[in-house]
């Protein structure tokens, strides 16, 4: 403890000030905003969602693809599968097999333009039947898909161009006893089907340069498909792009109109009070009892979709027209909450005027609740959009939305699970979004709301 | 101060509270809340801590009643013993929690403070089932008598009744019923009459000293209202910015103020004496910001006579008389301009 | 109480009456004629349905004739299937939805209360880290998925232990609703499970809960007494509203698991366009629903006294 001397207790002057007292003051919406910026998970939510829209807007400019074209080459293939087909002369039908063999053969290459086997005849056989399966044979002797019976012992050869894709199959050859009935002997053998085209069929896909020669013999490469196809070869890429276009749009649209029309009518509501508030919102209380998802369907179909027409429009107005009141009332709380404060009573007896205190006082204060509502209300509209397709009430085909190439890809779950899991994903990704983002401005907004986290 | 001065001095106080320090970690950075408060409370007296909002007050009693949630709120330092015995961070003493039990407490909003879904009789009967293990019937009982007690009509049909069927004076009755049940030796009384119309202050100050003198307990009694501390206090502990500025007797705390915010306290009171118009005289400025907490005195800008060693070095808490202690340097035999209406004790 | 309750009836019948007057002019709204088309051509459903519903008699004499077949339980025939009773299909499919809903709901509610006082107790720790994770998820990924995936799952597990350890699909013991009404009780769960720890955070900072703390009450009182009837509040409001979004969620977990539900019937009514099983199916689900809600409006009543008395 050093030494006090008397220097030290000479007073100040007047004009002292000791120290800085407060930290500048920031107005509402600064505030919202920084602590918006610091809460990370709502600002990560925020740059997906703006991806997500530069998505849907940009990509397709940058990958134009028609989502409507078919590419029969590549149907329900996964992304990231080989792409090189070979080039092989043009079909010309089986005479027959020019020489015989000892056991069950291929004729020549196994391609998805054909799979010629042959084979010499079974001990006992009558005939023989042909199966062709995906997966191996087994102990249980699970031939697969029966292709074709001869009854007669002298074909022995047999050509298959069903659904041929690229891809390992099991083909066997059961031979048929007296009764055409299957006996136990069989032959297997395994073919791996490599993809081949013709030069015009390259030609007519666009796999081809211009000015370039091709001939048989050399490979060239098939469509890209970033995403893969889904059952009809549709890539999949560009039906997300579109999708995403379908699905975003009735997410964003319909809970702007809806909320919109619920802040008019809530304000109104509210602002009136006494008899008109009372009617106001029994009428919505009512259009609140409506079970929400049965009526939609009704009204879909009262409205009524015409072939080629998508039913966005239909389902739009639908939910434009059934969920409007949560927010009426939500913002009808709010105006009579805020007419009853202090601050109203004190603008008042300055002298504003009803149009002041609407446009200074109760709208702002109403703006964080409508803002935080309308960011929940996307995912909302975004799921039952999703939900309503799976059930096939959403939009018609072949205009794709994440919905229903959902509940198309859930059929080939089990076999080509990227047809379900990119639509999933992105809907899940986006309604995380928006949650999260609706979450951190609730936050930032408002105090009362905050989820206290 | 009592003849008993000296006794009091070499016997334990029933509360002692050193060197108190709470922060809390928050959205904008770290608060100390309480810089370091010491205080005695003693047997059957009533002691008043005073100060304006933000003070710290509240927090203090808090700290000690465990009730402050640990995160945010962090103890850094002190002690609080209760007849001896350590109670600051540990409230289960011999398995039994010293709350509602040795120490109660009622709060400011008795509207907020109690549960609107139980009735009051069983909100009343409660303390007295878990300290005492009564049964409901005979703890509801009882409850009813306490009502009777706290002067509330009808203690039978009330007692079964919601608080949201109450008025908030007798909502805070009840709550004084509910913190006395299991006669505590301290009651904790935070700004309880903030809420309250004059009137109906009037009438709970009387009750609680009314139970004092029935009951022998000790008050702490925390305000703001330098009316109220005249009325009820026999010691009294001034509280700035999460430090206590001047403790003492009430009359020392009024008639020989030893620290320049009691006199502004003071000046501040508005009178009802016709005869003395003038305007009222605010402390100017405000309080410091407790995020970055001043190096020197906490009250420094705001005061009229403050010294240069004032910025920059926290005073010592320097005795001013008997029981008597200030927390500025004026008090110190080095300082050199003090003002007449500052006391600085048997000084030449 | 008495009046409380009178007084919900009252209006609640005053809504179905109003879901019931939607309904038809919503169906009469479909272009052509709405109960005659080429479905129903046999000439006895015709003879049937004039007589009934008077279609040649004008719009509002319909109208009536409907309300007075409502009124009496009687919601038409089907189209899709002759000559069977709108009311038999409800009565015989009815009860599987609402075990199904129901077995959801509890789940939904016991699950949420749980998880969301957990996480308001153990703020900012583990436990409460993992279940808002959870959570996030639960409401993030649309229930048709969660449903796929589920039957995915168990198709694994049987493999996996060599034996139909539960039931992929189907209706008719407790093995098989267990995961359908998981399935459709998540989404509803993970909701209340948010909704209950805001509720939970906030009374646990809330005064009296702190007057309660100063009384020395123990903490495992202060969850059951203070704590607890308080942070439900909420979510028991909620509930109501919850059971309409459960029971239509429902389609989708009966249409994955196969289950034999009115949902699926209802969505297959819609995809086959029979009018009078959509039309009554709507007006038994909103009556159906609005009764829950008064339901819930009841119980919570004789939780927070306030309401009663008011």
């Amino acid at each position: 403890m050093s030494k006090l001397t008397a220097a030290d207790f000479a007073p100040h002057s007047n004009e002292h000030h000791c120290h800085a007292l407060s930290r500048p003051s920031l107005s509402y919406w600064q505030d919202a905003w920084i602590r918006l910026k610091s809460n990370k998970r709502a600002l990560a939510s925020g740059c997906l969602i703006i991806g997500l829209l530069i998505f849907t807007l940009l990509g397709p400019l940058l990958w134009s693809v028609n989502s409507s074209e078919q590419d029969l080459d590549q149907l329900s293939t996964p992304p990231g599968s080989a792409r090189s087909a070979l080039i092989i002369p043009d079909y010309e039908p089986w005479a027959g097999p020019t020489t015989t063999v000892t056991e069950l053969e291929l004729a020549g290459s196994a391609t998805t333009q054909s799979v010629r086997l042959q084979w010499t005849s079974l001990p006992e056989a009558n005939g023989h039947r042909i199966y062709r399966n995906l997966y191996p044979v087994g102990e249980e002797k699970a031939y697969g898909i029966p292709m074709a019976e001869f009854f007669d012992n002298n074909t022995l050869y047999f050509e298959d161009r069903l659904n041929l894709s690229p891809g390992i199959y099991y083909y066997s050859v059961v031979a048929l006893g007296n009764n055409r009935r299957p006996t136990t002997e069989a032959a297997t053998i395994r073919v791996d089907v490599l993809r081949a085209t013709t030069v015009d069929e390259a030609i007519a896909q666009g796999l081809v340069e211009e000015g370039e020669e091709i001939a048989v013999g050399d490979t060239v490469n098939t469509a890209l498909h970033p995403l893969g196809t889904d059952y009809l070869g549709r890539d999949m890429l560009a039906r997300l792009m579109e999708g995403a276009r379908v699905s975003l749009f009735i997410g964003i649209f319909a809970p702007l109109l809806y909320v919109l029309m619920g802040v008019v009518y809530g304000s109104i509501a509210g602002f009136m009070g006494g008899k008109v508030d009372q009617l106001m919102m029994r009428f919505a209380d009512f259009v609140v009892a409506l079970p929400f998802l049965l009526f939609m369907i009704l009204f879909k179909i009262s409205f009524g979709i015409g072939p080629g027409e998508s039913g966005i429009f239909p389902m739009l107005m639908a939910m434009v027209v059934l969920l409007w009141p949560a927010t009426a009332r939500l913002v009808r709380g709010q105006i009579m909450q805020i007419r009853e404060q202090g601050y109203v009573e004190a603008s008042k007896l300055l002298g504003a005027k009803s149009s002041y205190l609407i446009l200074r006082h109760m709208l702002p204060n109403t703006l964080g609740v409508v803002l935080v509502t309308l960011t929940f209300e996307i995912p909302r509209a975004i799921f039952t959009e999703a939900f309503l397709s799976f059930i096939g009430m959403g939009v018609a085909p072949p205009t794709p939305s994440w919905g229903s190439m959902s509940n198309e890809g859930i059929k080939t779950m089990l076999n080509t699970p990227h047809e379900l899991i990119f639509p999933a994903l992105l809907i899940s990704i986006t309604v995380l979004a928006f949650n999260l983002l609706g979450d951190g401005l609730r936050d930032a907004l408002d105090a009362r709301m905050r989820n206290t986290e | 101060m009592t003849t008993a001065a000296t006794d009091l001095q070499h016997t334990p106080s029933l509360l002692e509270l050193e060197d108190l320090a709470v922060e809390f970690s928050t959205y904008g950075g770290i608060v100390q809340a309480v810089r370091g408060v010491s205080f005695a409370v003693e047997r059957g007296k009533t002691m008043a801590i005073v100060g304006e909002s933000g003070c710290g007050k509240s927090v203090t009693v808090q700290a000690m009643m465990g009730l402050i949630p640990m995160p945010p709120g962090r103890i850094t330092s002190g002690s609080a013993r209760l007849n001896g015995v350590e109670i600051l961070g540990r409230n289960i003493i011999n398995g039994k929690d010293i709350r509602g039990s040795q120490i109660g407490m009622i709060f400011q909003d008795p509207m907020t403070s109690l549960n609107p879904t139980m009735t009051i009789g069983d909100q009343i009967a409660e303390p007295l089932q878990v300290h005492r293990g009564y049964s409901h019937k005979r703890a509801f009982a009882e409850a009813i008598e306490l009502l009777s007690i706290t002067k509330i009509p009808e203690a039978a049909k009330r007692a079964r009744q919601y608080p949201f069927e109450f008025s908030g004076g007798m909502l805070q009755r009840a709550m004084i019923a509910m913190a006395i049940a299991c006669k505590p030796s301290i009651l904790i009384a935070d700004e309880p009459t903030t809420a309250l119309d004059v009137t109906i202050q009037a009438q709970i100050l009387d009750l609680l000293q009314d139970l004092q003198k029935e009951t022998g307990m000790a008050i702490i009694l925390i305000t703001h209202d330098l009316g109220v501390v005249a009325r009820m206090a026999d010691d009294v502990a001034v509280m700035y910015a999460g430090k206590v500025v001047e403790h003492g007797g009430v009359d020392d705390i009024f008639y020989r103020s030893a620290h320049p915010y009691t006199l502004g306290l003071k000046l501040a009171m508005p009178t009802n004496d016709p005869s003395k118009q003038h305007k009222l005289n605010p402390i100017q400025g405000s309080p410091p910001d407790l995020f970055a907490p001043p190096i020197g005195c906490g009250y420094c800008p705001r005061c009229p006579y403050s010294m240069k060693i004032c910025d920059v070095k926290d005073p010592d808490i320097l005795p001013v008389g008997e029981m008597h202690e200030s927390r500025c340097w004026l008090q110190h035999p080095q300082a050199i301009t003090v003002p007449d209406e500052l006391y600085c004790g048997e000084k030449a | 109480m008495m009046w409380f309750i009178g007084k919900r009836l009252v209006q609640g019948l005053i809504t179905v009456w109003f879901i019931a007057t939607a309904t038809f002019f919503a169906m009469h709204n479909v272009p052509g004629d709405p109960l005659l088309n080429d479905r129903a051509t046999t000439a006895i459903i015709r003879a049937n349905l004039e007589a009934k519903y008077g279609l040649d008699k004008p719009v509002t004499t319909q109208y009536f004739i409907y309300l007075n077949n409502i009124a009496h339980g009687d919601f038409g025939i089907s189209f899709a299937q002759e000559n069977r009773e709108v009311n038999d299909i409800i009565r015989e499919h009815f009860p599987v939805s609402a075990i199904l809903g129901i077995l959801a709901v509890v789940i939904a509610a016991v699950g949420g209360i749980l998880w969301g006082s957990l996480t308001a107790l153990y703020r900012n720790r583990l436990p409460d880290y993992i279940i808002m994770f959870l959570v996030i998820l639960g409401i993030s990924v649309p229930s048709f998925v969660v449903a796929a995936l589920s039957q995915l799952g168990i198709v694994t597990i049987n493999s996996l232990l060599g034996r139909t350890f539960l039931p992929v699909a189907g209706w008719g013991t407790i093995s098989h609703m267990l995961v359908p009404a998981l399935v459709l009780g998540l989404t509803t769960m993970a909701y209340l499970t948010r909704l209950m720890r805001s509720s939970m955070l906030e009374i646990v900072n809330s005064d009296f809960v702190r007057t309660a703390k100063s009384k020395g009450v123990p903490p495992a009182r202060i969850f059951a007494r203070h704590q607890l009837r308080n942070a439900v509040l909420p979510v028991i409001t909620v509930l109501g509203p919850s059971i309409a979004a459960i029971t239509t969620g429902g389609f989708v977990v009966e249409i994955v698991f196969a289950i034999p539900g009115l949902g699926r019937f209802f969505v297959e009514a819609v995809q086959q366009l029979d009018y009078t099983v959509i039309m009554g199916t709507t007006v038994f689900y909103g009556a159906f629903l609005v009764f829950m809600v008064i339901l819930v409006d009841v119980i919570y009543g004789f939780i927070d006294p306030r309401v009663r008395m008011n």
